[in-house]
């Protein structure tokens, strides 16, 4: 019998000893997907044949001894944004619902190498932008802990599937904080990693110069695993950067001692500010951290809005210019959140975009600077629990301002941690931000909190 | 922004927005106006962009 829940780590471990069949694991995933998804509208496509179809390859070259590592034969979603070789990817939309593409993303490409097994493709919000939204093909995926509450987006699909245990992982993609948000309000593990280490290339873009891909899953243990198996160059992404990748899964080494974490309190407790729960979170793990021997030090940079504002309108405008033509030629089919909130990207200038940009090299010096004597920043994820799906705000990107943007403009690693639970069950979460290309000490951190406390233990009861 | 400026905005964008959806639009527009106004610090002439990179060399 199958658990109903395991870390890719527990999985590979026993898929790598022949205790567990890849397709056993798989059928169970299927069967849990068939019992909970109803609820959650994690998926917007299954892929049942294909992913048992890979499932046994995966088992036959076990038991041939070609064991290619701990993606082997574990089971993943795909954000509905990742091109998928001969399925419909769609950005969660009417304009692209029969779009096939002929080949795999590049990291898609790269997680099959590894061996993993493609479950289907995850909701998302609109082109990884326009969320929550009821007029859409599909619905709204909804929140594990409570499916009366938001999931956070856009990688929204992946937010709920891991979590319930549907999936033992999967991809999302963040310009703004998709990934981090929806990790924060779901309770599990994602990090934007640096921006340039993975591959954009056949993702459906939302901003160019913002968007990051990157792993979700229950464990940052498990996030390592995950980019190990998606970082790498790719020349034919512009972006694309060359660090040396180093052995992230090793790099886990549980100790903290000597970190240098500076805590950018103001964020969240006046630019926007988070409720008290978050904050007595927040700094619960800034003083756990200190337990284990980092040092934990506040410190003060530009306001948040000031970061949002630089993000948002280079996020906003990009995307508009890359969705310019079927806004005009077919604007209805858009839904509503995601056409309404590209109007007022047309808003902007050219002059506009270009401020944004001088601003933007202006911030990544002050971040750089700020981090000299540092090893990480520390900050919330988001102001509060999840909310109710029903009273997510239209222009909700631009009311309050962003806590998770600012890692974007800067292209730094960032990660959300989950770090307590409210009264009433609902998750609540912390952000650590490294150095450009220090992904590793991102994980090291976030791993090292984790077996430090007993988050991790919690799921969803469904 | 008044309902009017939105219109003739609109209109040079060329997007047929509903009728439905305009008031609110506009009513939200003092966002996008802010946002601006935060990226305009003043700054030297030739202050650079983020996206002035040197080319490859080969």
């Amino acid at each position: 019998m199958v658990p109903d829940y395991l870390t890719i780590a527990e999985a590979a471990k026993l898929i790598e000893t022949k205790e567990l069949s890849p397709v056993e694991l798989v059928e169970s995933r299927l069967a849990r997907i068939e019992k909970l998804d109803g609820q959650l509208h994690s998926f917007i496509r299954v892929l049942p044949d294909a992913a048992l179809a890979a499932a046994k390859t995966a088992e036959s070259e076990i038991v041939a001894g070609r064991y290619k590592g701990p993606m082997h034969g574990i089971p993943i979603g795909l954000k509905d944004i990742y091109e998928t070789k001969g399925v419909p990817t769609t950005g969660h939309s009417k304009v692209m619902q029969d779009h096939v593409p002929a080949a795999d993303a590049y990291s898609v490409t790269k997680l099959r190498d590894a061996g993993s097994v493609v479950m289907g493709k995850l909701a998302t919000h609109e082109f990884a932008f326009g969320g929550p939204s009821f007029d859409l093909p599909w619905p709204p995926a909804c929140n594990p802990w409570d499916t009366t509450r938001f999931t956070g987006g856009s990688s929204s699909g992946t937010g709920a599937s891991v979590p319930a245990g549907l999936v033992l992982c999967g991809t999302g993609s963040d310009t703004g904080g998709s990934i981090r948000g929806p990790a924060a309000y779901c309770g599990l593990a994602g990090i934007k990693p640096s921006y340039g280490l993975i591959s954009r290339r056949g993702i459906l873009p939302l901003a160019f110069s913002l968007d990051h891909a990157g792993p979700m899953a229950w464990t940052a243990e498990d996030c390592a695993i995950m980019l190990q198996a998606m970082a790498g160059h790719d020349p034919e992404d512009p972006a694309s950067a060359s660090p040396p990748i180093p052995d992230y899964r090793k790099a886990l080494t549980g100790d903290v001692k000597g970190l240098r974490i500076g805590l950018i309190r103001h964020f969240y407790t006046t630019d926007n500010e988070a409720n008290p729960a978050t904050c007595d979170a927040i700094d619960a793990a800034a003083k756990k951290f200190e337990d284990m021997g980092a040092s934990v030090r506040e410190i003060t940079l530009s306001p948040l809005a000031e970061w949002a504002a630089c993000g948002v309108l280079i996020m906003m405008t990009e995307a508009y210019a890359i969705h310019e033509a079927n806004l005009r030629t077919r604007f209805t089919d858009f839904g509503e959140i995601f056409r309404d909130r590209m109007v007022l990207a047309g808003l902007w200038t050219a002059a506009d975009y270009v401020q944004a940009l001088r601003r933007r090299r202006e911030l990544v010096d002050e971040l750089d600077g700020a981090m000299a004597g540092l090893d990480l920043v520390m900050t919330a994820a988001a102001p509060t629990e999840a909310p109710k799906i029903d009273e997510v705000p239209k222009f909700a990107v631009l009311d309050r301002p962003s806590l998770t943007m600012p890692f974007n403009v800067t292209g730094s690693p960032a990660m959300s941690v989950c770090c307590g639970f409210t009264d009433t069950g609902l998750p609540l979460s912390f952000q650590i931000v490294g150095k450009r290309f220090a992904d590793a000490t991102v994980l090291r951190a976030a791993d090292a909190y984790e077996r430090a406390t007993p988050w991790r233990e919690r799921r969803p009861s469904l | 922004m008044t309902r009017q400026e939105l219109d003739a905005v609109l209109a040079r964008l060329g997007l047929d927005v509903p009728e439905a959806e305009r008031d609110q639009i506009a009513a939200n527009a003092h966002y996008a106006e802010a946002m601006a106004a935060l990226v305009k610090k003043p700054r030297w002439v030739g202050a650079e962009p983020a996206h002035t990179v040197a080319f490859p060399e080969k």
